[in-house]
């Protein structure tokens, strides 16, 4: 019934993106949220990208640019470096789609945090590095939960770039979306239910985390007068 | 030189002209609209602030944390700046005592730490959040942190390394809380040795607190003293404005005889009348001049009252009352010169004296106008 093969591709590809994002994610939201330069909102437009882009669109340029036929392809194959129907191509492809989902709710924590406080910090002889760890952080939180489960879930639930990129490879790039695909296509419903419905509930789950934690994150923001 | 010394100069995008001292447990204000640079000079001290192409310096109790002579230019972390922000800045996800040990360096056991709250009125309340404590008393949670900031040993008598630096911190607290803060900042300043800028809009309170004030404009400082000086004898118009003094007025200082002018007041009307002042040899002959009428020297008769004052130095000038705005124990009451259509003399009066006299709109009065009462300015 359970394709358990493609349960464990699929949790693999979420915790290892959200894993792999988080650092980036965190750094990147900082820096937009805090950032006085003037091109930010471009950087904030191309992140936001792969939101609007149809999955499909985002793979078929990865094929082009990773796949044999490019010569950026034929190098990385020169030194056994495999992007295309490849677990490694799956994340990669995976990391970039999220970008968004990691971002977004993290950018909105750090922008939260009133400058006044970073200042305080400051002034009371923190470093920046110090003022990150001890009091951006600590108030920013919720906002990275968020962002990890909105990826964990995004993750689970991608289909178009998992297809195109990763194919069909059973242990290697079938992820769960992918499988009940591929049971509708073999008129296994009963699976393809059985695979839909833990989609479901693990959607359901994480949404629900994001929302208790961003009501978290506002109640941060009303204590701090902001 | 200790204490604190600032001189800022700046012709930028962002004018800037400013210079003052303050000696260490003097406590003074910085006066002045918003935009007059009061917030910015501040955050100037607290190394917050940075413009290209600032000039001057900034030295605390003989250290220099800003000069531009000799490129030292202090990152905040390097400054000893205990800054009040307006609005507290505590730190949410911290208790009382977690924010004020934050800021303390290795000299400040926990225990001197909690004596400090203790002195701050903050006794049990250590262990609580900024959301679970009242305006009041994030504030003194607040002062605590400056003030471990600023002292290099672990106590409020302890010598003071840095400068208090309050950014109106009384803003955001009731009228009743306010009093009792004043209060205690009163008495908090017989103790620290720190030299403290406290940053206001509010005329009241410089003068309630402030050893001196410095008036600021546009970011130049017009005017530096003791309050009741400078709000008595404003150096020019524009500070006389800026510290709401009602009663200037326009017109011609004239030479009269050794160590007496004439102050000629010239009514918008181009109606003229004369007054008697002191020449104290500052104002040269026949210029024109702003003026302030210090209520303090007038004194107000009924217009039947005799007054006789045999040689008395004292102008004389009749007036009308034009409306009396009662205000419990005084009365503020409004008058029109006669002959000086247009006019406006406004003066604090007992409540009492109202009374007794029957005083009313229209009614007919007499002032009686002392030449100390008469401060004259250049016109600027």
């Amino acid at each position: 019934m359970m394709d358990w093969q493609a349960v464990q591709v699929s949790a693999t590809l979420a915790f290892l993106t959200a894993g792999l994002l988080l650092p980036v994610g965190v750094w990147l939201a900082r820096w937009l949220a805090t950032t006085q330069w003037t091109g930010r909102p471009v950087v904030e437009a191309l992140l936001l990208l792969p939101l609007l882009l149809p999955p499909t669109v985002i793979g078929f340029y990865f094929l082009l640019l990773f796949g044999q036929g490019s010569r950026f392809g034929a190098w990385l194959a020169q030194h056994d470096v495999r992007l295309v129907f490849s677990m490694q191509g799956l994340l990669l492809a995976s990391w970039f789609v999220n970008l968004p989902f990691m971002v977004q709710p993290i950018q909105r924590a750090f922008s939260a945090v009133p400058n006044a406080l970073r200042e305080a910090a400051w002034v009371s002889g923190l470093g920046p590095w110090q003022t990150f760890w001890r009091i951006e952080l600590p108030l920013a939180w919720p906002g990275l939960v968020a962002g990890v489960a909105l990826t964990m879930a995004h993750t689970l639930g991608e289909f178009g770039v998992v297809l195109m990129v990763g194919g069909n490879i059973p242990s290697e790039t079938r992820t769960l979306s992918v499988a009940i695909y591929d049971r509708v296509q073999a008129f296994d419903l009963q699976a393809a239910h059985v695979m839909a419905l833990a989609l479901v509930v693990a959607s359901v789950l994480a949404l629900t985390l994001v929302l208790a934690f961003d009501r978290q994150s506002q109640r941060n923001r009303m204590e701090t007068g902001a | 030189m200790t204490g604190l010394s600032v001189v800022l100069r700046s012709t930028s995008r962002i004018q800037l002209d400013a210079e003052f001292e303050c000696p260490p447990g003097e406590l003074v204000a910085l006066v002045g609209p918003s935009g007059s640079g009061k917030t910015s000079i501040l955050r100037a001290i607290a190394g917050l602030w940075r413009l290209p192409g600032l000039s001057g310096h900034i030295r605390v109790q003989g250290r220099d944390w800003f000069d531009s002579q000799q490129d030292i230019d202090l990152a905040p972390q390097a400054r000893r700046a205990g800054l009040v922000f307006q609005h507290y800045a505590l730190f949410p996800h911290m208790s009382a005592t977690a924010n004020v040990a934050l800021a303390a360096d290795k000299h400040w056991a926990p225990q001197d730490i909690a004596a400090l709250l203790d002195r701050m009125g903050l006794t049990g309340l250590g262990e609580r959040k900024p959301a679970q404590l009242s305006g009041g008393q994030q504030q003194r949670v607040a002062l605590a942190r400056a003030l471990v900031r600023v002292m290099s040993g672990a106590n409020v008598q302890s010598e003071a390394e840095g400068v208090l630096l309050l950014d109106e911190p009384f803003s955001a607290v009731d009228a009743p809380t306010r009093l009792a803060l004043y209060r205690e900042l009163a008495a908090l300043r017989q103790q620290v040795a720190a030299p403290m800028l406290l940053v206001t809009h509010d005329l009241a309170e410089a003068r309630r607190l402030a050893d001196r004030v410095v008036i600021l404009d546009a970011g130049e400082t017009l005017q530096t003293g003791v309050p009741s000086h400078v709000f008595a004898s404003p150096r020019n118009a524009r500070v006389a404005q800026l510290v709401g003094i009602q009663n200037h007025f326009q017109g011609r200082f004239d030479r009269h005889a050794p160590g007496w002018a004439r102050l000629t007041w010239r009514a918008q009307s181009g109606a003229e009348v004369s007054l008697k002042v002191i020449d104290k040899n500052r104002i040269a002959d026949g210029t024109a001049v702003t003026w302030v009428l210090n209520g303090e020297f007038v004194e107000v008769k009924s217009a039947d009252e005799t007054t006789t004052h045999a040689g008395s130095q004292e102008n004389i000038l009749r007036c009308q009352i034009q409306e009396i705005l009662s205000l419990g124990e005084t009365s503020l009451c409004t008058m029109s010169p006669k002959g000086l259509a247009g006019e406006r003399i406004t003066l604090q009066l007992p409540g009492q004296m109202v009374r007794k006299g029957q005083w009313q709109a229209g009614t007919p009065v007499q002032l009686l106008i002392a030449p100390q009462a008469l401060h004259i300015m250049p016109v600027k």
